[in-house]
Parts: structure tokens; sequence; C-alpha cells
């Protein structure tokens, strides 16, 4: 359990452990992916329908760009590159679980960065809507309130960030701790006729890929959705877009 | 001694979880109430839904956290 070591004495030093490697692992996998998409739609003839590779592609594209639309209204469509990105690399974090490696989100800098981005995003939006006027609201209703204020602004960081390291530090360690009482279990069962060594395996590969399907896939879908829509509300409720309550926006 | 009430501490912390169980089981309720009343809008209200649970689920991470936390630090 050396990976759950929450040590931040050394933060400053570089860190290659088990999840900075997979981190990089995530990123050279986003980034061969975008390079096959790259090519896949060089070739591509436009006139033709799409099928196979390309249409998944598209439709996903397109599902992100309906969904951002919907939730912030016109005037933020160019989010949705943000948003495809943001979930990409979230969802293919959580999916790379399912080799048993942990996920790079179980180490707090991860999911803090990524909490920081959502973080700054919502500040900046209300700043170029608000100009000046942004820093009375730590004022409002009274000055009185104005350190109430500065320690409720940490709120949304604190909770996307524990949100998200939560969940997958959650499903790692039952997962780990899954693998190990199977282990110990089946060399119970099987050690009185197989040798030292090979008698542990047998249980394993037959009872946790439901557990991976659940807590890498199904989670991480899930906290994919979450952590996407909380950014696109929190962004959008800063700086609404008006047009959305009279449905002009929606298809 | 310090062994075994760090063991305590960590089962008192995930206490939380009943608060976020009961949350979960009030959204499935009504979620189910009002796909009941009214079915046409079901998918809607089953995405909205499991979102819930999700922004439910939080108050019982953190209360796992802070288990695991006792646990292992």
């Amino acid at each position: 359990m050396s990976t759950l070591a929450l040590d931040t004495s050394n933060i400053l030093e570089l860190d290659f452990s088990g999840e900075m490697i997979m981190s990089l692992i995530t990123m050279l996998v986003i980034c061969i992916l975008s390079i096959i998409i790259f090519f896949v739609f060089r070739k591509k003839d436009p006139t033709k329908p799409d099928h196979g590779f390309a249409m998944i592609v598209e439709t996903s594209v397109e599902k992100v760009q309906n969904l951002v639309v919907e939730t912030m209204g016109r005037k933020y469509e160019g989010f949705s590159g943000y948003i495809l990105a943001l979930s990409l690399y979230i969802f293919i974090c959580f999916f790379l679980g399912i080799t048993g490696l942990p996920n790079a989100l179980t180490s707090l800098e991860v999911p803090l960065s990524i909490g920081l981005l959502t973080f700054i995003m919502i500040h900046a939006a209300a700043v170029r809507k608000n100009k000046w006027r942004y820093y009375k609201r730590y004022t409002s209703p009274l000055a009185v309130f104005l350190p109430i204020n500065l320690l409720s602004m940490w709120a949304p960081l604190l909770s996307i960030t524990l949100r998200l390291f939560g969940n997958a530090l959650s499903g790692y360690v039952i997962m780990s701790m899954l693998y190990y009482y199977l282990e110990l279990l089946s060399s119970v069962i099987f050690g009185s006729f197989m040798f030292e060594g090979l008698s542990s395996i047998w249980l394993a590969p037959f009872i946790t890929p439901w557990f991976h399907l659940y807590f890498d896939l199904f989670a991480g879908a899930i906290q994919t959705l979450v952590f996407v829509m909380l950014t696109m509300i929190w962004v959008s409720q800063e700086d609404p877009d008006e047009s959305i309550e009279e449905g002009i926006a929606l298809k | 001694m310090d062994y075994g009430l760090k063991y305590l501490g960590a089962g008192i912390a995930v206490l939380g979880g009943i608060g976020s169980g009961i949350g979960e089981g009030r959204i499935c309720a009504h979620a189910i109430d009002g796909m009941a009343r009214n079915p046409e809008a079901s998918s809607s209200i089953r995405s909205t839904m499991i979102l819930g649970c999700a922004l439910d689920e939080t108050t019982g991470v953190y209360a796992l956290i802070i288990a695991i936390l006792c646990l292992f630090i």
C-alpha cells in the first residue's frame, strides 16, 4: 500500500511514483488516439457517410457539443473543445484502471490540478462579466462577512477535487483489497494439491472483471459526467447566456 | 492501544455513509414516482437521477476518505 501515501513533504522534488507514470501513460494514449483520428479524418471523403471508427468519433463530438449548448447556451459553443478534452482525460484515467495499475487520479495532485482549472475558469468568467464589481461579492451583504466569504470561496474547489479523488481512491482500495483476499482464498483452496506460487492465481481472473466493470467503467463514466456538468453549470451561472431562457439555444 | 483506536475511529468515520444512503433512497423513490406519473419523461428522469445519485454519493465518499486516512496514515 505504498501508493496510498499522501506525503507532501517532498512536493517540490520530482516524483515518479506509479500514479505519475500512469498519468504519462494516459497522456500517451490520448496522443496516439488523436493522431489516429487525425489520419482517419484526413483520408476520409466528406461526401460519403461515415462508418466504424469515424462514426463513433463524430457522434461523440456532436453529443458533447449538444450537451454544452443545451447546458450553457449558444454563446459557449467554443467551450466544447475544453469539455471534450477534460472528459477524455478523466475517462481514460479511469478506463486504464482496468489494467489493475493505480489510476492516475488516486494521487491527489492530479484531481487537484484539474479542479484548479475549473476554479480559475469560474472566477475568470465572473471577472469578465462583472469587471471591478466582482470584488463586491466578498463584502455582501455586510463587510463583516468578509472572512466567511473568503472561506466559502474555496468550497467548489474542495468539493470537485475530493469528489474525483475519493471516487478513484475508493475504487482502487476496494479493488486491491479484493485482489489480496482472493489470492489468499485461492491459495487456501488450491494449496493442498499445487505447489507454492501457482495456487494463488485461480480465483481473481473470474471474479475481479465484474468489479472492474463497475468501479472503472461505470463509476468513471458517471464521475466524468458529473465533473463536466458541474464545470459547465458553475461557469455558465457566473456569466449566463440570456438566450437559453427563451429556448432559442435549445433545438 | 493506539492501533485499536485507529480502527475504531475509521469505523465511526464511515458512519457518515448513513446519510448518503438515505439520500440515495429518497432520490430513487422520487424518480420512480416521477416515472410512474409521466412515463414519457423517464429517460431524462433517469439521467438526472444518476447525476443526483453521483452528487449525493459525495458525502459518503468524504466519509470513506477520512476512514482511509485514519487507517493508513
